[in-house]
């Protein structure tokens, strides 16, 4: 009888895995078959001449020579530039969730206008933009309604204007996801804390510096991941449709470079490398930020 | 007193200038569609040429089709194998359980932009180009991580006597997920859809690849490809864009909850 109903608990167990297993597996297979081995493919490639058919292997010296280029310094340049947005892109946002948790009049309406950028499609963003910052565009007559007639901008016409309109277009888009956060850390704020400080007299800043602030870390981390990621991975559509890459290299950032170099240039192996450097850059960029928060805790 | 309603305004003011900021935009794009070209260049008036003309620059209704085919067939996929995954992985743990869930989850740490060349040549090879498969495999694999991190998390909040009182009234594993797991499921599928729908309804990039044949691009990429001709007729390009839109603001109206729950839900605890 013992014997039954362990052999029965033991049978549930190894079905139990088994569903396990077999559940598992077609998640593993779509992410392993369009994502895991494609890496591992653009890594073999990255070191080859391809043209998307033959593929001769040159080795390494693929990245040194790459290295050696000052077009992708260039390009890594633009990348880093565009990263002094990302501090922007979360203060402001800091702001605003602050002001919002106040609960101000209207905080509901407020929010969901700041947040709907989140729904619209990068081409159409880029397109007002481009109309935006275009010379006979629309930052030119706000500046000329505001009686600075004076100086005509032509951002777009210039390799590190264009960068700067691309920036702030990102920030513009920025702005709604990262109040959002912001605010859901300022709802799980711990209240009597306040109330205490009050008592004792604290200025708003002082409050917000040695309260607020230390309880919302996480979120300006987790804000902080999702700026840079998409300061480096999701501009693509912003930059192909406002830009083009231009002028000459002025909005080229890396992830764009990849698609340039494979499908405007047919230089496949190259757009692999380019990739791959990508990806090393995100991986370096992951860790230093669980490095830092594990050392922190 | 009067000193703090004064700020409170300020502050009220301030919010409305960026609420402002936030809508122009918007307003730009509504009021330059019903626009002719000439209107646009400074003639007075408003018309409805560019919404009679983006009819014949951009199949509207055919690639609006398309989109829903492409969104409706990724988030499906999606929602299939994040599903089982995320309930396996939490309740269902073997012995490689936690490679598995590395193997999927750490996936999302992977660019678009460093696999989509080798994809995209995988895919010719296997001629998945030339009609909707590439383009919806490739999407559901991008969202496959993410949502079986949040279907994992999902699973793991439900109490595991629930599923082995189910499993000894002689219930199969399957049974208990279908029966039990997943009708409880049903706000973090939503949170799914809603994240999906968006970001792919709205993304140029894999569509512009993995949509080789024009008469099946979805509206995005229709939109994209004659923003980046070089159309010099915006008012076309305005009611296109407000056409492309309009459905994911829908969504976002409707789902705004789901959207930032999903949103947030990678913080942690």
């Amino acid at each position: 009888m013992a014997l039954s109903v362990v052999s029965k608990q033991s049978s549930l167990h190894r079905q139990r895995r088994k569903t396990g297993f077999l559940f598992s597996l077609p998640a593993l297979g779509l992410v392993g078959a369009f994502l895991g081995i494609p890496i591992y493919q653009a890594l073999y490639f990255s070191m080859t001449k391809w043209d998307g058919i033959i593929a001769e292997w040159i080795g390494p010296s693929t990245y040194i020579n790459q290295f050696k280029s000052p077009i992708f310094w260039r390009v890594i340049e633009n990348n880093a530039l565009l990263l002094l947005a990302v501090p922007v892109a979360i203060i402001l946002p800091m702001g605003i969730a602050y002001v919002l948790n106040d609960k101000i009049a209207g905080w509901k309406i407020f929010r969901t206008i700041y947040f709907l950028p989140t729904a619209i499609s990068w081409v159409v963003i880029g397109m007002v933009a481009m109309r935006f910052f275009a010379q006979e565009g629309l930052l030119n007559d706000l500046l000329k309604g505001i009686g600075l007639g004076f100086i005509k901008t032509d951002l777009l016409s210039s390799e590190r204007g264009a960068l700067l309109a691309v920036g702030i277009t990102f920030i513009w888009s920025m702005v709604g996801t990262n109040s959002i956060i912001f605010l859901t850390g300022m709802a799980t704020l711990d209240i009597s804390l306040y109330e205490a400080a009050r008592m004792d007299g604290a200025s708003s800043f002082r409050i917000f510096r040695s309260i607020t602030l230390p309880q919302l870390k996480r979120f300006i981390q987790f804000s902080f991941i999702i700026t840079v990621i998409s300061a480096f991975t999701a501009l693509f559509t912003l930059i192909f449709v406002m830009t083009g890459g231009g002028p000459g290299f002025g909005t080229t950032t890396l992830e764009f470079f990849v698609y340039q170099s494979a499908f405007s240039r047919g230089n496949f192996g190259t757009g692999a490398m380019l990739g791959v450097i990508l990806f090393f850059i995100m991986a370096i960029l992951g860790s230093a930020q669980l490095l830092l928060v594990r050392n922190k805790e | 007193m009067k000193r703090l309603s004064f700020g409170k305004s300020f502050t009220f003011l301030l919010m409305c200038l960026l609420a402002f900021i936030m809508l122009y935009p918007f307003a730009f794009m509504i009021n330059t569609s019903f626009k002719s070209k000439a209107q646009f260049f400074g003639a007075p008036g408003h018309s409805l040429l560019s919404w009679q003309k983006v009819f014949t620059a951009l199949p509207v209704g055919r690639q609006l089709i398309n989109s829903t085919i492409v969104c409706a067939g990724a988030i499906l996929i999606i929602l299939a194998v994040s599903s089982l995954a995320g309930f396996a992985l939490a309740k269902l743990t073997f012995r490689l359980s936690p490679i598995f869930f590395l193997g999927i989850v750490g996936a999302m740490l992977i660019p678009l932009q460093s696999i989509i060349i080798p994809a995209y040549i995988n895919a010719s090879h296997l001629h998945l180009l030339t009609g909707y498969w590439g383009a919806i495999l490739l999407y559901s694999a991008l969202g496959t991580p993410f949502a079986t991190f949040l279907m994992t998390s999902y699973f793991r909040g439900l109490p595991d006597d629930l599923i082995e009182a189910a499993v000894v009234d002689g219930l199969s594993y399957t049974a208990v997920f279908r029966k039990i797991a997943l009708p409880l499921a049903i706000p973090a599928l939503v949170t799914i859809v809603v994240l999906q729908f968006i970001q792919i309804w709205d993304d140029l990039l894999v569509g512009l690849l993995f949509l080789q044949n024009q008469d099946y691009r979805t509206i995005t990429v229709g939109l994209g490809a004659l923003a980046a001709g070089r159309t010099t007729d915006i008012p076309v390009l305005m009611a296109g864009s407000i056409i492309s839109a309009i459905p994911a603001i829908i969504v976002y109206l409707i789902f705004q909850k789901q959207l930032v729950n999903g949103l947030t839900a990678g913080i942690g605890k």
